[in-house]
């Protein structure tokens, strides 16, 4: 993975928990990778032909099923789909058959899995470290997906404190988790953009996102966690107001001219 | 440096070529190095070596030459006399001094011939030092067309010789142990190399009464130099195809007389870009009126980026891990606190100025280390391997990289080379 993954665990387990979760990322990285021939690259090199991609990576496969799980959820905001003409298509123009285990595009197009396989590999690692018997972790990707299993080492929340992306000395805010995945996504204008971060495009738009925001969400699951931070932050301000479920998601608006804090 | 503190650093360089090759990597993959690093002291049997060209680097040749376990001169041999009369402090008392290389050939007594003269002459004296039956060793780059490269190659495998040329950085610790940690992954996948030779001075000598600037400053006219691609940028081409493990497809140039507008007739600025299969390029700049960036490759890998010029490697992101890594010892002393967490904190495109890791491995003197291999590759009858190979695809690169400049247009890696 192109990001720094650390995984920390305490207490009971077994003695090779840590490489079984580790094994864990790399097989999610090797499927998804777009950086290095993959079963990513591969289906990308079929929608390119305008050929019908056969999925027989699992890994590939599952993932895709939780991305087109995650569509209604995401207000269609999260998408994968990189239309190499206009931005005109998207998943829905893509014809995915599970049970055949198949994809196809009557234009040429290529799935990005950025936005979602930080968050999926960290679910992955999580379920290999609780097979293991391991009930006390936390594992991070980047610092910007985190995942933790059960309480701190010394009883209660674990507890982030997220810095404001403008001011890297202040706190944005702090975020209690148990037996939970956190995602931050953020851009901050196109000319400040952080070295690791791609601009981020609106669905059904071709032009990037430019007003400064950050997401922060928690969610049982990492890769739900990294889909919603990732629609939070191309979302107008209606959809940002539906996807706000007023529990565990939070979106923060940066824009000098906004009020600071949209939600909390 | 003292005779004794040389002895140390000789003895933990090679120890650590040596071990490293006993790990296998090193061996099969720089065996030039391992077995220059074997060289055993040959007393009286050392390879008796003829210098011809006896100017700036033949002399800085005799020196190193002069440390060597297996290696002795024999004789000197240049066409212009203070140059040779230069030479003299450098070599035994006695030792055969020549004006003409032929004579020198014919006289006998050697097992082979060094040379460092002037790029335009060096298949000839090549050639006729083969001819001779002798091995040769040849200052880069190789020769002034791609055709007496070819030649050359050609040459020796008719003859029987061996024929090595001087890319120093092959022996060089630092470059060696680059290059191990590039194969071992440790910057990631290299896909771009940022190569450059600045200086800023005129590159032009002072010419003495009897001498003519043609011979002096050979370097900047097109009969006898490539200019800045034959004499400075062969070596760092040479490090571009070893690290990229391959030889450019094409490269595309743009070449000008820019800042030294004295008569000379080749560059003083010339910036290139060699491609490479699956879009992996080298990025060239030479140029002889600034000199802030000076020499170096800087290799780049999705994890980081390695100066073998500097010794530095540098990650591509600087471990953050430090808030993590504090939680586990508070824990560990019972101690429970927020944590904080790098975020999604963005910053400035700014250059990175990190001061990176030392690449490990120092100061060693690798133009001395090349003779110990050559000496055991001739007292063996077999090349180096692999060193030939580097040496003709960095000439080629450089010649080329010139041909594309003087026509404006990308050329294609030839089809029509030598195998060596
Ligand atoms: N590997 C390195 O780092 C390195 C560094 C410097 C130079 N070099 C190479 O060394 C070679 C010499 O460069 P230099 O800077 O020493 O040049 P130089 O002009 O100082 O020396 C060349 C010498 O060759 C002599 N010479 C010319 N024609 C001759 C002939 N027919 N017979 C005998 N002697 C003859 C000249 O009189 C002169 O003394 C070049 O190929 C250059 O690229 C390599």
């Amino acid at each position: 993975m192109g990001t720094r993954v650390e995984l920390y665990r305490f207490g009971d387990g077994a003695a090779d928990a840590l490489a079984l979760a580790q094994r864990a990322i790399e097989q999610v990285d090797d499927a998804l990778t777009i950086h290095r021939p993959s079963a990513a690259t591969a289906l990308n090199e079929a929608l390119r032909r305008g050929e019908t991609g056969v999925i027989d990576d699992p890994l590939l496969l599952d993932a895709l099923i939780r991305i087109d799980d995650a569509r209604a959820m995401t207000e269609r905001l999260f998408d994968p789909t990189v239309d190499m003409r206009r931005a005109t298509v998207r998943w829905e123009r893509l014809r995915f058959d599970r049970s055949a285990a198949t994809l196809a595009c009557d234009a040429p197009a290529a799935l990005d899995f950025g936005g979602f396989g930080k968050g999926y590999a960290l679910d992955r690692a999580v379920t290999a470290l609780r097979d293991a018997g391991v009930a006390c972790a936390l594992l991070s990707a980047g610092e910007s997906s985190m995942a933790v299993i059960g309480e701190h080492p010394l009883g209660g929340a674990w507890s982030f404190a997220v810095p404001d992306p403008r001011d890297a000395d202040r706190t944005l805010v702090e975020v209690a988790l148990i037996d939970e995945a956190l995602s931050i996504s953020s851009t901050l204008g196109l000319g400040l953009a952080a070295p690791e971060r791609a601009a981020m495009v609106r669905p059904g738009r071709s032009a990037a996102v430019v007003a400064p925001r950050s997401a922060v969400v928690v969610d049982a699951s990492g890769a739900v966690a990294e889909m919603l931070s990732t629609a939070l932050i191309v979302a107008d301000d209606e959809a940002a107001q539906r996807l706000q479920d007023g529990v565990r998601r939070m979106l923060f608006d940066l824009a000098p001219a906004a009020p600071t804090r949209i939600f909390a | 440096m003292t005779d004794k503190t040389f002895e140390f650093t000789r003895r933990t360089f090679l120890d650590r070529v040596l071990m490293a090759s006993a790990g296998g990597v090193m061996a099969t993959a720089t065996p030039w190095a391992a077995i220059a690093a074997r060289a055993e002291s040959a007393g009286a049997g050392k390879v008796r070596l003829g210098v011809i060209g006896t100017g700036d680097r033949g002399r800085a040749l005799i020196q190193n030459i002069a440390k060597t376990r297996n290696c002795t001169v024999a004789a000197i041999c240049d066409n212009y006399a203070p140059h040779l009369a230069k030479a003299r402090q450098w070599v035994a008392a006695g030792t055969a001094e020549f004006s003409d290389h032929r004579k020198m050939l014919e006289a006998r007594g050697l097992d082979a011939v060094v040379i460092a003269t002037p790029l335009h002459r060096h298949a000839q004296h090549t050639f006729d030092a083969m001819d001779a039956g002798l091995h040769v060793w040849c200052e880069k780059a190789m020769a002034r067309t791609i055709a007496d490269c070819g030649a050359m190659v050609e040459r020796a495998r008719t003859c029987g010789k061996v024929l090595q040329i001087g890319h120093q950085r092959m022996f060089h610790p630092t470059y060696l142990n680059a290059w191990r940690r590039v194969k071992a992954g440790e910057i990631g996948t290299v896909t771009q190399i940022r190569a450059s030779w600045h200086r800023n001075n005129a590159w032009r000598r002072p010419v003495p009464a009897d001498s003519d600037d043609r011979r002096i400053n050979w370097r900047l006219y097109r009969e006898s130099s490539a200019g800045l691609m034959t004499e400075l940028a062969t070596h760092q081409l040479q490090v571009g195809n070893w690290f990229l493990d391959a030889v450019p497809t094409r490269v595309i140039g743009s070449g000008s007389i820019c800042f030294w507008k004295d008569g000379r007739e080749v560059y003083d600025h010339v910036a290139l870009i060699y491609e490479y299969a699956g879009g992996r390029k080298l990025i060239y700049t030479s140029l002889l009126n600034n000199a802030r960036y000076g020499c170096e490759e800087q290799i780049q890998g999705s994890k980081g980026t390695i100066e073998p010029e500097l010794g530095r490697i540098y990650q591509e992101v600087p471990p953050r891990s430090l808030a993590l890594q504090r939680m586990q010892a508070d824990v560990k002393r019972g101690h429970k606190r927020t944590i904080p967490i790098g975020g999604a904190t963005w910053f400035p495109e700014l250059p990175v100025t990190t001061p990176g890791e030392s690449l490990g491995w120092g100061e060693y003197d690798e133009t001395m280390l090349q003779f110990e291999g050559f000496g055991e590759a001739v007292r063996s009858g077999k090349p180096l391997p692999g060193l030939l190979q580097q040496a003709y695809n960095a000439s080629v690169a450089s010649l080329l990289g010139e041909q594309a400049m003087d026509r404006g247009e990308a050329v294609a890696w030839p089809t029509s080379l030598v195998t060596v």
